[in-house]
C-alpha cells in the first residue's frame, strides 16, 4: 500500500504571515489508496497547510510536489489540472448559481466557447447519486440547509475527478446521517485509488476512516505515523500530549434550583409548539441533524426572532421577551454560531470587543471610563486564559480564542441564563475543554447554560438534561443515565434505539 | 430522483428557475405598460413604439452596464460621464476619413479600454470600486470637456434617422444585445462574473479567474455605457460633453428596481431589464402628463424606494404569519 509514490507532497515548507511564523518544516505525502488524517489544534497550521497544497497559498521556502516532482508557481487552477480537489471549511459556493452551475464551476465543459449544459448535467447527475443530493440540479444553492450545501461542496469536489482529495472538517456541519454517506464515498474513492486527506475534530470519524496520521502542533510535525493499534486516547495524547480522560469536566450531581425559562406551545421559526423548560444549575443540550430548529429555539427565547408561546415564564416574570433589549434586561445573553460575523467585530481589538456590551454600563456622565473598562478587561482576558496582548484585532486570534472572547464579553453582565449555539464547532480540543470548564463552573454558579449543539459526545458528556428536535418538534428528551450518543442519534433521525447510525 | 429528466433540460430548467421572486416585478411592469397605452395609445403605432423604445434603448444600456458590475460585487459612478464621452467621441470622429465605421470602433474602443483600466485598477490594487469610479468620473468628464468644450460635432443625418428615426431598430439592437448577453452568461468566464460577487474567495479557490473576472466585467460595462454615449448622440445629432449625467443615479435606480442587490452576486439581468423599463414608463408618464420637475423627481424616489422596501415587508409579513 506504501510502496507506490506520493502522488502530492509537501517538503520542508515554511510558511508565516506579516512575520509570523505558521508552518516551520512541515513535510507531509499523501499516498494513492490511503486516508491521512490530519490532526492538530486550531492554529497549529492545518489551514495553512491545506492551502499550499491546493495552490491557494505559495510556500516561503520549501517545495510542494506532484508525483515526486516539484511543481513551481501552484494556482488553484494548476492544482484542479493535477488532480488535486479541496472541500473547504468555508463553503465555497454561489448563492444564487443553482446546484449544478456550483459543482461545475472552475471546471466547466465546453463546446464552442459555451458551458455544455448536456454534458454537466450527465457529470453532475453521477456525483449526486454518490452523495445523495436528491434536490433538482436546477435549484439555486440559496434554498439548501447549510448540511446540503456541505453536500454540494463535496459533489463539486468529486466532479473535478480528483486523484487527491482534500477534506477540511468536512462534517462539523453535516447530519449523521450524511456524515454516513460521506465517509461510504471516502471508502469507495479510496478503493479506487485515491489518496486523501481527512481533517476533523472528531476523533472517532479520523479512527474509523483514517489508517496513517500526521499530527502538527504549533507549525512542526511532531507525529508522521500510522494509525493501527491507536486509539482515541492515543490521539490526543499526540496532540495535546495528555490523557483525554479530563476532555470533560465530571458531571456534578444534578441540583436543579429555581426556574429559569418555562414555555408551553412555544413556536418559533422552525420550532411548533413544544414545550421547553430550564432551572439554574443546569446545563441542557439541544441536540438533534443539522437545521432542525435549534437555532430558532434558541432565538425565539432570546427575542431576536418572532415567537409565541401558550404559557411562558422567563426568569420569574409571565411571557416570552419581547426583543433583544427585553431578553438582556431579564438575564438572558446569546452566542451565535457564527462568531465571525454574528458574534465578534473582527478587526477591532480583543479588549474593544470584551468591553462592547458592557460600554453603558461603565461610562460615566456619558463618557467612558477608561479605568473601570482597563480593569474589567485584564480580569477577563485572566479568567478566560486569553493569552497576550488584548489590543490585537481579534480576527488575529485562532477560531477557539475568538469563541472564548465571544463568550467572556458577557460576563460582566452576569447573565443568569447563556444561550449558546454550537460553541465549540471548529474548535480545538485544547480549547474546547477550557470552555467546557467554563460552562461548567457557570452552571455552579447559578446559572442556566441551554447549549445547542452538533456534536454528540459533547451533548452527552456535558448536559444534565438534552432536549433532542426533529422537525422543530420534541423527539425525545433525555436526562441523567439515559444521555448516550445512541438515544439521541436515534431520536434525531426518528428511529428506535437499534440502528441507529453512531 | 432529479426533477430534471433529460440532460438537455437542465439550461432551461436553470434559467426557469431565474425568473424566480420576480413575478411580482413582471406585473408591475406589464400594469404600467397597460396604464401607458391607455393613457397614450399612439404607442400602438409603428412610431410611437419606435420613439418610445428609443427613450428607453439608452437607459437599459446603462442600466446593463450598471447590474453587470453590481452582479460582480462593485458599483460604478463613471456611467454618465462614459455616455457623455461616448456621445463627444462620435461627435468628433464621425467626420474624419473612417467615417461612421470609424467612429463606431473609437467609440467601442474607449469603452472598453476605460473600462478595462478602471477594472485593473480595482482588481490588482484591490481599491474599492465606487472610489475608483468617482474619480474616474472627473477625469473622464475632463477628457470629455477637452475634446468638445460645447456641445456640437457631426453626426450624419443617415445614422441619426436610422437609429432615432421612426423604426424600431433601437429595439431590433437590444433583443441582439439581450441575446449576446444571454450567450456571454452560458460562458464560463460569464457565471465567473456571478460567482466572483457572491463569494470571491470561494471562487478563486474553484479555480475561477476572479481578478480578469472582474476587468472583463468592467471592460464590458464599459462597452455598452459608450454605445449607449454613441446612441444619445445619433438621437440628439449632435454631441454634447455633459448630456450623460442623469444616467449614473438613473441606472442604479433601475438595478436596483429590478432587485439586483448591492453586494454582489444577487439579481437578474432580466430584472434589472425590467426595473430599467419601469423607470423608462414612470419618467415618460409623468413627463406627459405635465408633471412639475420637483414632483417627478419626488414620486421617483418615493418609488425605488418603495420597490426596495415592499419585498422586504411582504417577507417579515409572511414570516410572521
Amino acid at each position: 500500500m506504501t510502496d507506490q509514490k506520493p502522488l502530492l507532497e509537501a517538503r520542508q515548507v515554511f510558511k508565516g504571515f506579516f512575520g509570523n511564523p505558521v508552518l516551520k518544516g512541515v513535510d507531509i505525502a499523501l499516498h494513492p489508496g490511503r486516508v491521512h488524517a490530519l490532526l492538530g489544534e486550531n492554529g497549529a497550521g492545518k489551514s495553512t497547510l491545506i492551502n499550499l497544497l491546493s495552490g491557494a497559498l505559495q510556500p516561503d521556502s520549501g517545495t510542494i510536489a506532484v508525483d515526486g516532482r516539484p511543481v513551481g508557481r501552484f494556482s488553484p487552477a494548476a492544482a484542479r489540472a493535477a488532480g488535486i480537489a479541496v472541500v473547504q471549511q468555508e463553503l465555497s459556493l454561489t448563492a444564487d448559481l443553482s446546484i449544478a452551475e456550483n459543482i461545475g464551476l472552475g471546471a466547466f465543459p465546453r463546446r464552442f466557447g459555451l458551458i455544455d449544459y448536456a454534458e454537466l448535467h450527465r457529470g453532475v447527475r453521477d456525483v449526486c447519486g454518490m452523495v445523495g443530493l436528491t434536490e433538482p440540479l436546477d435549484m439555486p444553492v440559496a434554498d439548501l440547509a447549510l448540511g446540503r450545501r456541505q453536500m454540494v461542496e463535496i459533489a463539486k469536489a468529486l466532479y473535478r475527478k480528483p486523484r487527491v482529495l482534500i477534506l477540511d472538517e468536512p462534517t462539523s456541519s453535516l447530519s449523521a446521517h450524511e456524515a454516513g454517506i460521506l465517509a461510504d464515498v471516502i471508502e469507495t474513492l479510496r478503493d479506487r485509488g485515491t489518496a486523501l486527506l481527512y481533517i476533523s475534530h472528531r476523533l472517532n470519524e479520523v479512527q474509523a476512516l483514517c489508517s496513517h496520521v500526521t499530527v502538527l502542533k504549533d507549525g512542526g510535525v511532531t507525529a508522521d505515523q500510522s494509525l493501527s493499534g491507536i486509539d482515541g486516547e492515543g490521539l490526543v495524547r499526540l496532540m495535546v500530549g495528555r490523557e483525554t480522560g479530563d476532555l470533560f469536566p465530571p458531571r456534578a450531581t444534578a441540583n436543579p434550583g429555581a426556574l429559569r425559562i418555562g414555555a408551553e406551545g412555544f413556536s418559533a421559526g422552525l420550532v411548533r409548539d413544544i414545550a421547553f423548560r430550564g432551572h439554574a444549575g443546569e446545563i441542557v443540550g439541544i441536540g438533534g441533524l443539522v437545521g432542525q430548529g435549534q437555532e430558532d429555539l434558541l432565538l425565539g427565547l432570546y427575542g431576536a426572532i418572532p415567537a409565541k408561546a401558550a404559557k411562558a415564564e422567563v426568569s420569574g416574570r409571565p411571557g416570552l421577551p419581547a426583543d433583544v433589549g427585553a431578553a438582556n434586561a431579564a438575564g438572558l445573553v446569546y452566542v451565535p454560531a457564527d462568531r465571525k460575523h454574528e458574534g465578534l467585530v473582527l478587526p477591532h481589538s480583543i479588549a474593544s470587543n470584551l468591553i462592547l456590551p458592557s460600554l453603558g454600563r461603565l461610562a460615566r456622565n456619558g463618557f467612558r471610563d477608561r479605568t473601570a473598562e482597563g480593569g474589567l478587561i485584564a480580569d477577563l482576558a485572566r479568567r478566560l486564559t486569553i493569552k497576550g496582548d488584548v489590543a490585537r484585532p481579534v480576527q488575529a486570534l485562532s477560531g477557539g480564542n475568538q469563541q472564548k472572547v465571544a463568550l467572556a464579553k458577557w460576563l460582566p453582565l452576569d447573565p443568569s441564563v447563556l444561550l449558546l449555539n454550537d460553541p465549540t464547532r471548529g474548535v480545538d480540543i485544547e480549547t474546547k475543554r477550557e470552555i467546557y470548564l467554563m460552562l461548567r463552573g457557570f452552571a455552579a454558579e447559578g446559572r442556566l447554560v441551554i447549549i445547542a449543539s452538533s456534536d454528540t459526545p459533547e451533548l452527552v458528556h456535558l448536559c444534565d438534561r438534552v432536549v433532542v428536535l426533529r422537525e422543530g418538534a420534541v423527539a425525545a428528551e433525555l436526562s441523567g443515565e439515559a444521555i448516550s450518543e445512541e438515544a439521541i442519534v436515534g431520536a434525531a433521525m426518528g428511529v428506535d434505539r437499534k440502528g441507529a447510525a453512531a | 430522483m432529479s426533477s430534471v429528466s433529460s440532460p438537455t433540460w437542465l439550461y432551461g430548467a436553470i434559467q426557469r428557475r431565474r425568473n424566480r421572486g420576480l413575478g411580482g416585478l413582471y406585473l408591475v411592469v406589464a400594469a404600467f405598460l397597460v396604464l401607458y397605452v391607455v393613457l397614450f395609445p399612439g404607442i400602438l403605432s409603428v412610431g410611437g413604439f419606435s420613439k418610445f423604445t428609443q427613450n428607453w434603448f439608452p437607459l437599459a444600456l446603462v442600466t446593463m452596464a450598471q447590474a453587470l458590475l453590481m452582479l460582480n460585487g462593485g458599483i460604478t459612478l463613471a456611467i454618465g460621464p462614459l455616455v457623455s464621452l461616448g456621445a463627444v467621441i462620435a461627435a468628433t470622429t464621425m467626420e474624419s476619413v473612417f467615417g461612421v465605421p470609424g467612429g463606431i470602433v473609437a467609440v467601442a474602443f474607449t469603452g472598453l479600454a476605460i473600462g478595462a483600466v478602471i477594472g485593473a485598477i480595482v482588481a490588482h490594487l484591490r481599491l474599492p470600486a465606487i472610489i475608483v469610479t468617482l474619480a474616474g468620473s472627473f477625469i473622464i468628464t475632463g477628457v470629455a470637456l477637452i475634446l468638445l468644450p460645447r456641445p456640437g460635432g457631426f453626426i450624419p443625418d443617415w445614422l441619426s434617422n436610422t437609429l432615432a428615426g421612426h423604426t424600431p431598430v433601437a429595439f431590433l439592437l437590444l433583443v441582439v444585445v439581450l441575446l449576446l448577453w444571454k450567450a456571454f452568461l452560458a460562458t464560463p468566464l460569464g457565471l465567473g462574473i456571478y460567482a466572483a460577487g457572491d463569494n470571491p474567495v470561494g471562487a478563486f479557490r474553484s479555480g475561477v479567474r476572479v481578478e480578469r473576472a472582474k476587468i472583463a466585467a468592467f471592460a464590458l460595462s464599459g462597452l455598452l455605457t459608450a454605445l449607449a454615449g454613441l446612441f444619445v448622440a445619433a438621437q440628439t445629432g449632435s454631441g454634447d460633453p455633459v448630456i450623460g449625467a442623469p444616467f449614473t443615479l438613473n441606472s442604479i435606480a433601475a438595478a436596483v428596481l429590478g432587485g439586483v442587490g448591492f453586494l454582489g452576486g444577487k439579481g437578474t439581468m432580466r430584472g434589472a431589464i425590467c426595473g430599467s423599463l419601469l423607470l423608462s414608463v414612470m419618467i415618460n408618464v409623468m413627463f406627459f402628463l405635465g408633471f412639475p420637475p420637483v414632483a417627478q423627481y419626488l414620486a421617483q424616489g418615493l418609488i425605488i424606494v418603495g420597490a426596495v422596501a415592499v419585498p422586504e415587508l411582504l417577507k417579515s409579513w409572511r414570516a410572521r404569519r
